[in-house]
């Protein structure tokens, strides 16, 4: 249950799988604590997140490495979730106030990477037709709209 | 004598700053500007991006002023754009996307006689010659003047004008994306070339009802220098999400901000940066709405401007 819970947060569940897990959380007050558990790590890690700026590793310059809610979760286990979790009385606070012992403050203020939103393709559509580089390009850039990456996220 | 010396600088002066934004230079992008409303013509073309790249056909008749756009790779999905309307056409959930573009002067093109302002964001400069895809182009480097926006290298025909190759770089000089022909065929597109492949009878129709509207009570509490807004829309996101769209642009690239209410939101909220190619998409919530900016500039910029959003309950 748990993986779903994360999988829904990520929004890698199809319709009718995203809508099971909902009606658990709805009954279940276990996985409804998860949920909410899940949330606030995930905006404790959004707290804490490097800023991804310009690379200082040459290698892969281009590719920025998405981090998906069940990266990071992944990434919080291992120091922490495990021994934390199963003990009788340990709230959320308690927990998430262990979490930013995993990355060192940062000086900028962060933000957490995420998928591509299910609707890309409906922004990308509304905004190619309003910017003016496409008086010099034609409809190239529409390309965006339809390239595997935009309809992906529509999955 | 300290007058002459003064006048001998600012024409040094002057000279350095002509330098930076050539009439040659700005004569070549009218050149390409001029080409991509002119010209007919059919070919195929790269979109590379990380380590992404994938094929499609662009084709354009001018007489018509249709242009039609085919990913040759997966599912044949498919663009076709007339003078007013985006018909996108995707097989594989049997639906049509459908955009209509007002005709009058309000929609934000780059005008001919606008390009000139360019200048006051990037420095425009012709570069080297190079063959592509068996057209000798000319280069006309856009570099940005600061690390708010991206850089373009445009690679154009140098007999037709024709664009061949559009190079999106950051400020650190990164390649960013490309788009780039591989062939090329310039004139003789019949009307047959740029219908629909699909006749999309049953198809599901999203229309985006898009008009012009002004979205009472919303602003930026601060414009990121440079971009100004240029027009305000409300439209329909998906199958009946209503949002606003408001537009920034520095006269060439473009940042949206769409504001949609989160009141009967189906799917949880995920708030944070995405991105595709050069385009960042940057997520959060300002007072009960979800606002999504998208735009193609650095993560920073479209964070910025994000962050500056703002909703002001409007006087009555």
């Amino acid at each position: 249950m748990n993986e779903r819970i994360s999988q829904l947060m990520d929004g890698e569940l199809e319709d009718a799988a995203a809508e099971q897990v909902i009606q658990a959380l709805g009954r279940d007050g276990e996985a409804l604590q998860t949920w909410r558990v899940y949330h606030l790590i995930s905006d404790a890690l959004r707290e804490n997140q490097p800023l991804p700026r310009a690379p200082l590793v040459p290698l892969q310059p281009r590719r920025w490495v998405a981090l998906p809610v069940a990266a990071s979760l992944a990434a919080v286990a291992l120091v922490g979730w495990l021994a934390f979790s199963p003990q009788q009385g340990t709230t959320p606070q308690a927990l998430v106030a262990e979490v930013p012992v995993t990355a060192p403050a940062p000086a900028k203020p962060s933000v957490l990477r995420v998928p591509l939103p299910r609707a890309t393709s409906d922004y990308l559509l509304a905004h190619q037709g309003v910017s003016p580089r496409g008086s010099l390009q034609g409809m190239a850039p529409y390309v965006r709209m339809v390239s595997d990456q935009a309809q992906e996220a529509r999955r | 004598m300290s007058a002459a010396r003064a006048a001998i600088a600012l024409l040094a002066l002057s000279a350095g700053l002509a330098h930076a934004q050539s009439p040659e230079a700005l004569a070549w992008l009218r050149k390409i500007h001029d080409a991509t409303q002119r010209l007919s013509y059919t070919g195929t073309f790269v979109y590379q991006h990380g380590g992404w790249s994938e094929a499609s056909r662009i084709t354009r008749n001018a007489a018509a002023d249709i242009e039609r756009l085919e990913v040759l790779d997966g599912a044949p999905r498919e663009i076709v754009r007339t003078r007013d309307t985006v018909k996108c056409y995707l097989p594989d959930s049997r639906v049509v996307k459908v955009d209509r573009r007002s005709a009058d002067r309000s929609f934000p093109a780059l005008l001919p006689e606008r390009i000139g302002t360019l200048a006051q964001h990037y420095d425009i400069e012709l570069g080297e010659t190079r063959r592509i895809a068996g057209f000798d182009c000319q280069t006309v480097v856009l570099g940005p003047k600061d690390n708010l926006r991206y850089g373009y290298r445009l690679y154009a025909d140098v007999k037709s004008g024709m664009l061949l190759k559009a190079v999106t770089f950051d400020p650190e000089g990164n390649e960013v994306e490309q788009f780039m022909f591989t062939q090329l065929v310039i004139g003789g597109v019949s009307r047959q070339q740029v219908r629909p492949s699909h006749a999309a009878r049953e198809w599901r129709v999203e229309d985006t009802g898009a008009q012009p509207a002004h979205l009472a009570g919303w602003g930026l509490s601060a414009e990121l220098p440079g971009f100004r807004k240029i027009v305000e829309l409300k439209r329909v996101i998906g199958r009946s999400r209503p949002a606003g769209q408001m537009v920034y642009s520095d006269g060439l690239a473009a940042v949206s901000v769409f504001i949609e209410p989160m009141e009967g939101r189906q799917d949880p909220v995920q708030t944070g940066l995405a991105s595709v190619g050069a385009i960042h998409i940057y997520t959060r919530e300002v007072a009960n709405h979800m606002v999504t900016v998208v735009g193609e500039a650095p993560a920073a910029s479209v964070q910025r401007i994000g962050n500056a959003v703002e909703y002001h309950q409007p006087q009555r």
